[in-house]
């Protein structure tokens, strides 16, 4: 049947909790605005035929006025029609408008033109990935000009401005992969806002999110260091270039000696840079003052040792390149 | 009475295109028809550079290659920019504003005839101006010129700042010159409900014009010199460039339907020889529309995504919900008029038909938007775009239409053929709604808003959506070649063909230069 084809085709396939209370309401208003239109422009052809001047000097009725019970009527159904769509409309609009407590949280940060999607631990990502049956809290932030996220199948459409953070949630029912896209014009470079959205089942979503979190796969021991100095947020304290900020600088660092409040004097070798993170306050360098918190439970020595390495290429006496002594 | 005797106007005087002819004299003319005309040619001239660049998007959703995606975001703003602020928002109140204005007053010309030439430089000076940063360096920010893309941009912004400072500014000296002449120059013993409804609604328009026309030209010098300088408010804070906008452009682009709504009362008084039914239910209706208008901008800001909070949208969802009465209102005082009228049925009312038929489509549109969840959703994709595209070529264009095949044997004293205009008008109504339907659909199915060039929504709906534009090109090609051809059919139209009852069917058509020899003598809006 026509008629259900035409149905069918208004919406992509719904994939989220949500997608109901947008469908639905529009379907209904489609409906109604269908039938309104019909009557309306029926009573104009209708007329337009049945009044239609016989000849020449024929006039019109010279008198009339609105029929109050017909003017009633009309303003009441179309005010009954505006209502009901606003009425319709509104659960799913304050549903949306209010995540629920426990969703699991993914910042977004659209940019000039691309996507990145960061996930609680720290996985950074252009794609974004969640897992079904869980509800999904996407806080939106962008870094310049407004962008929007809009993924058509969860029916989710949501600004994306600067200086301003604006909320999302939703909850996919269906695992796959989506469309996701920015509505908003940005720039030259808007045909490169798409990006995907790709559901998984709970467990492959547990599973892809711990492959995908081994920072250790794919880079060297230096390259994970360097990683770990931003994400852990070292880097506003310690430069690398040797500028003296809240801590010392991590440059020239390895394998030098220091002096600490204490009047003892310490040499900057393995040992001491595990202790300088994990235990941050035993001995403090001379002229800074003990704030540095301690890293015990968050950086782990794996990670310790990345970090080391990673600190030997930006002294002149860290020796070799760690990943050339590797291979001895 | 038989039409002839109502000719106030002395058999011998020339009519105003055959008095004084010449380049120089139409150049520097203060007469409002000759002024009327020009408008409508420029308006007309805009109305068509802006669809035509708004074929390369169609090329490109066809596959078309070699467009490159700088050159389509170009080719949409200035379509999108063209058709907005240089026909859909000015064409109706110029073209009609001056042609018929001072005629349904019973007047010999506009309040500020100097004035109204001044309306028309500014309005082509924009015009060109914004023509020529097509050439010298096209921006491509979207329409709605966002901060701070717009202070980025490589084109020509500038020159499209000045144009469209210039296309504001004549949109509020038109303004002017329809209040003051409402006020000033209606005919001895006419009382402002004694102006029919065409006359009403320009007049309101007016005051839209003027209150948009100044702010809007302000702000858009403030976000020049934000680019400029880096002074003024936008560079301060680009965000409010949005908040300023949308405020200013709601009422003047969603309401631009106002006076259409005014030619087509006109048309289906006229045409049905006619009192309009519940006058003052209309006028009131007008009155209220006016006013929600400045009040419901901020649904189309919510829709455009801003982040704005979510009670705030609700609270404009709401008040725009009460428009639902005086569009009620207006839609029953037409069909109360008709009823029982005798309707001449051919010429203007298949135009009118196509304007009651998209702009309930445009008007149904707002249920959709203003329907909180699926508002939210809909806000910024190709559904709300197309709602602009209706309300261009189904709102504005058919009311142009339908008011040009009732006044053109007024305007140029001769008579087009019907039956060509009925089978043009009706191909272009198939096609326009073959073209927008499917756009409907890409918008739901999450095309984001003009960005036809860039989908790959469901199969074959591009394409049917190009076949509806050919075939509502040729529909309008058909009307215009028909006006035009009428201009040397020789057929000469009578005073008052359609047996209409305003003031402007008064005098001969086309009317000698002073419009009426005497002051014709007023008995109500409509005298039958
Ligand atoms: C709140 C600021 C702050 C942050 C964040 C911070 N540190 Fe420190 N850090 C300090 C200060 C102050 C000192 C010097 C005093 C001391 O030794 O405790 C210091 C000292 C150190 C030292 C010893 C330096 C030397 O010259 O002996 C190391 C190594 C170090 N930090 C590593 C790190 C790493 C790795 C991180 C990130 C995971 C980090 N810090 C984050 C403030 C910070």
């Amino acid at each position: 049947m026509t008629g259900s084809a035409l149905l069918s085709t208004w919406f992509p396939e719904a994939a989220s909790t949500h997608a109901a209370s947008v469908d639905e309401p529009f379907y209904w208003i489609y409906f109604a605005a269908v039938c309104f239109l019909a009557l309306f422009m029926g009573l104009v052809l209708i007329q337009l035929r049945v009044y239609r001047r016989q000849d020449r000097d024929q006039l019109g009725a010279v008198t009339g006025r609105p029929n109050p019970v017909f003017v009633t009527l009309w303003v009441a159904a179309a005010m009954g029609l505006a209502l009901f769509g606003f009425i319709t409309g509104l659960p799913g609009f304050i549903n949306q408008t209010t995540p629920p407590w426990g969703a699991f949280e993914i910042d977004v940060t659209a940019s000039q033109w691309a996507w990145e999607f960061t996930y609680p631990n720290g996985h950074v990502a252009d794609t974004l990935h969640v897992p079904v049956g869980r509800p999904i809290r996407l806080n939106l932030g962008s870094t310049d000009v407004s962008h929007s996220l809009a993924v058509p199948a969860l029916r989710v459409n949501k600004a994306a401005v600067p200086g301003r953070e604006v909320q999302a949630w939703f909850e996919v029912t269906t695992p796959g992969t989506y469309a996701l896209q920015s509505n908003t014009f940005s720039g030259d470079g808007f045909a490169d806002m798409r990006s995907e959205l790709v559901a998984h089942a709970p467990v492959d979503f547990g599973a892809w999110m711990e492959e995908v979190s081994d920072i250790f796969k794919g880079r060297t021991l230096v390259e994970v260091g360097e990683l770990l100095y931003t994400r852990h947020g070292c880097a506003a304290c310690h430069s690398v270039d040797g500028t003296k900020l809240v801590g010392p600088s991590f440059k020239d660092l390895y394998g030098y000696e220091f002096d600490t409040i204490e009047g003892a004097r310490v040499l900057a070798d393995d040992a001491y840079i595990r202790q300088s993170i994990l235990e941050p306050n035993i001995s403090v360098i001379a002229g800074y003052q003990p704030i540095m918190a301690s890293f015990t439970g968050i950086i782990d020595d794996r990670e310790i040792e990345a970090i080391t390495a990673w600190f030997k290429t930006l002294s002149s006496k860290g020796g070799a390149a760690p990943d050339a002594q590797e291979e001895n | 009475m038989s039409v002839g005797t109502r000719t106030t106007a002395a058999e011998t005087q020339p009519s105003y295109l055959a008095d004084k002819r010449g380049l120089g004299e139409w150049f520097s003319t203060c007469d409002h028809k000759k002024i009327g005309l020009m408008f409508l040619g420029w308006t007309v001239f805009a109305l068509l550079v802006g669809s035509l660049s708004g074929v390369f998007p169609v090329a490109k959703s066809l596959g078309g290659r070699g467009l490159e995606p700088r050159f389509i975001f170009e080719a949409t703003t200035y379509h999108r920019l063209l058709l907005l602020f240089l026909f859909l928002v000015p064409a109706l109140p110029s073209v009609f504003g001056f042609f018929l204005l001072p005629m349904q007053l019973g007047a010999r010309n506009m309040a500020l005839p100097a004035l109204s030439r001044f309306s028309l430089r500014f309005y082509v000076i924009g015009l060109v101006l914004i023509l020529v940063s097509m050439f010298t360096g096209p921006i491509a920010t979207g329409w709605t010129l966002a901060a701070p893309l717009s202070s980025t941009d490589p084109g020509s912004f500038i020159l499209v700042a000045a144009g469209l400072f210039c296309a504001t500014l004549s949109w509020f000296l038109t303004g002017i010159n329809i209040f003051v002449t409402v006020h000033y120059k209606r005919a001895p013993g006419m009382g402002f409900f004694d102006m029919p409804i065409m006359a009403w609604s320009l007049y309101l328009t007016s005051y839209m014009l003027i209150a948009v026309g100044v702010l809007f030209g302000v702000v858009i010098a403030y976000l020049a010199a934000s680019r400029a300088g880096d002074v003024g408010l936008f560079a301060l804070n680009p965000g409010l460039w949005t908040d300023y906008f949308w405020f200013l452009v709601t009422p003047s682009v969603f309401f631009a339907l106002l006076p259409g709504m005014g030619v087509v009362f006109e048309v289906v008084a006229g045409i049905s020889r006619r009192a309009v039914v519940g006058y003052r239910m209309v006028v009131g209706a007008m009155i209220t529309l006016l006013g929600l208008s400045f009040l419901t901008w901020g649904v189309y800001l919510a829709g455009q995504g801003q982040g704005q909070d979510p009670t705030t949208t609700l609270v404009f969802s709401a008040i725009s919900l009460l428009t639902a009465v005086p569009v009620a209102l207006l839609t029953y005082g037409l069909l109360a008029t008709m009823n029982q009228g005798s309707i001449a049925g051919d010429g203007p009312d298949t135009f009118m038909v196509g304007f009651l038929l998209h702009g309930g489509i445009v008007c149904l549109m707002g249920v959709f938007l203003a329907s909180p969840a699926p508002g939210a959703y809909l806000g910024t994709t190709m559904f709300v775009s197309t709602q602009l595209d209706y309300l261009v070529w189904g709102g504005a264009v058919f009311a142009l239409l339908a008011g040009l095949h009732y006044w053109w044997p007024k305007m140029v004293g001769v008579e087009y053929s019907r039956e060509v205009a009925r089978i043009g008008g009706i191909f272009a109504i198939i096609g326009l709604n073959l073209a927008l339907i499917p756009r409907l659909i890409m918008g739901t199915q999450g095309v984001a808003q003009d960005m036809i060039a860039f989908v790959d929504g469901p199969a074959g709906l591009s394409e049917l959506s190009a076949l509806g534009w050919l075939i509502a090109t040729l529909g309008m090609g058909v009307v215009a070649g028909n006006l035009y051809a009428s201009t040397w059919s020789g057929r000469k139209a009578e005073a008052n063909p359609w047996g209409a009852g305003t003031l402007e069917w008064r005098t001969d058509s086309p009317p000698p230069e002073k419009n009426f020899e005497t002051p014709p003598e007023i008995e109500g809006a409509y005298r039958y």
